[in-house]
């Protein structure tokens, strides 16, 4: 039965192709995920920083990162990637020697900070103002106050939407094969160009990707179940 | 900014301006189909009817799982290689196709969520003056509604003119790609010439995305809704 499907299938989509390119495949996702993971865990600590910034209220503080923040916002991501590859090598030579993934992550994580930013700073202004007075009250230091009473309960707010931006974090990454890192498109591409296969090549980058985002779908899923009662914001949302 | 500078600037405007037009075009078409697609499968997915609403939640899932990069190599590259005639599209074609399709996920959420946010009771009061289901969508269910969708569409919007430099890599000769060129031409100031770029763009973006904010700003529930859907919340409207 199955071997009969095997056969139908293959003038559309010989998965046998495919498999030949086994290596290269999970070599792209390899570099995919990571290149996602290491802008993810860059671009919110930064975003904290940048956050705790735009909270401060200080006009020398708040004016640069407002700019950086609309900058950003108003620019496409491709260009960003390419003024950082093309561009950073220029200003800092010593950075001409760093792969085209290092350059990506750079792109990536300057793009997502600004995001990560306002989905941090929505989180940390959800959290009633008692609760720091309190923490006041008692005596905290500002450290204290954010590391004991605010962050964990800014977390449950922020957790589905900061899933959400990862999930835009992963599909930004098909951007960093224009700038010739070997990250999942490339490897549909090379199928593509060396059997002139585009169905092999491109469906399957189109599934990972779709099973990528079905992962991080569930997660938010069983993130947004288990704080469920938890936060005041899920009950009322 | 030396003579040097100012001679770049002279030379290569032009060109960046026409590339901006195209921009412009690529962005406009691509609203346009996207809203009228949208706004279609949006209500369609708002009435929550028992076979069609899985299908369109399935379209919105699968645009969002796939990076528009991807789905531009499949409007490109895959579609024509299914041998019908009327899918081999030129580059333009598949450009604007891919665009719109891609849009159209966006506009389909956020319609069917505001549609959605309308209190049951306005459906409830139609039916009881003797309003068909078309007639209380028209008269009273969409009028509320467009007040939510409004500030959401500009957030789109600045999102597709972003999404139009990707296209610059089939070969459309938009603002991205005429960079590009113009950089061959001279290829010493490539910074210089990519910041005219990000400029152009930004001149254009800002301006839009500041009047996003003020509307979402003025409209609480729009907030509520426009930025869930854009700041990729998964499921912002469950």
């Amino acid at each position: 039965m199955l071997e009969l499907l095997g056969q139908q299938i293959v003038p559309i989509y010989n998965y046998r192709i495919v498999l030949q390119y086994a290596d290269e495949f999970s070599r792209g996702i390899g570099n995919t995920l990571s290149a996602a993971a290491a802008s993810l865990v860059l671009s919110i600590a930064f975003g904290f920083l940048l956050a705790l910034i735009r909270l401060s209220g200080r006009s020398w503080l708040t004016y640069p990162a407002a700019a950086y923040t609309h900058s950003i916002r108003a620019t496409p991501l491709l260009l960003q990637i390419y003024i950082v590859y093309f561009g950073l090598p220029l200003l800092i030579p010593a950075t001409g020697r760093w792969s085209e993934v290092v350059l990506g992550v750079i792109a990536l994580t300057l793009h997502t900070t600004p995001y990560m930013a306002e989905i941090i700073r929505s989180g940390i202004v959800s959290v009633p103002r008692g609760q720091r007075e309190g923490a006041i009250a008692v005596g905290m230091t500002p450290i204290q106050q954010y590391r004991h009473i605010i962050l964990p309960q800014a977390f449950t707010n922020t957790l589905p939407p900061l899933l959400g931006q990862s999930a835009i974090l992963v599909k930004d990454t098909s951007l960093l094969s224009l700038i010739t890192v070997f990250d999942l498109v490339s490897a549909g591409m090379l199928l593509n160009s060396e059997r002139i296969r585009p169905n092999e090549g491109f469906l399957s980058v189109a599934v990972i990707y779709l099973a990528i985002y079905c992962v991080m779908l569930m997660l938010s899923r069983v993130a947004e179940h288990y704080l469920a009662g938890t936060s005041r914001k899920a009950r009322t949302a | 900014m030396s003579q040097h500078h100012i001679d770049v600037f002279f030379s290569v405007m032009p060109f960046l301006l026409q590339g901006f037009a195209e921009t412009l075009k690529l962005s406009l078409v691509g609203v346009l189909w996207g809203s009228v697609l949208g706004a279609l499968l949006g209500i369609i997915r708002g009435q929550q009817i028992a076979f069609f609403s899985p299908l369109i939640g399935a379209y919105i899932h699968i645009l969002r799982g796939t990076p528009f990069l991807v789905q531009l190599y499949i409007a490109y590259f895959v579609l024509p290689n299914t041998g019908l005639a009327w899918l081999m599209w030129d580059s333009q074609t598949a450009a604007f196709a891919s665009l719109g399709i891609y849009t159209s996920s966006y506009v389909t959420e956020i319609v069917s969520a505001a549609i959605r946010a309308i209190p049951r009771g306005q459906w409830e009061a139609s039916f009881a003056v003797g309003f068909t289901r078309m007639q209380s969508l028209r008269h009273v269910i969409l009028p509320q509604s467009v007040g939510l969708i409004m500030p959401s569409l500009g957030g789109v919007y600045v999102n597709l003119i972003k999404a139009t430099s990707i296209v610059s890599v089939v070969g459309i000769a938009e603002l991205t790609r005429q960079g590009e060129i113009s950089i061959l031409r001279f290829p010493a100031d490539i910074l210089y010439i990519y910041l005219l770029v990000a400029l152009l763009y930004f001149a254009f973006c800002f301006p839009v995305l500041m009047t996003v904010d003020w509307l979402e700003r003025r409209t609480k529930v729009g907030a509520k809704y426009g930025t869930a859907v854009l700041s990729g919340r998964l499921e912002a409207a469950e």
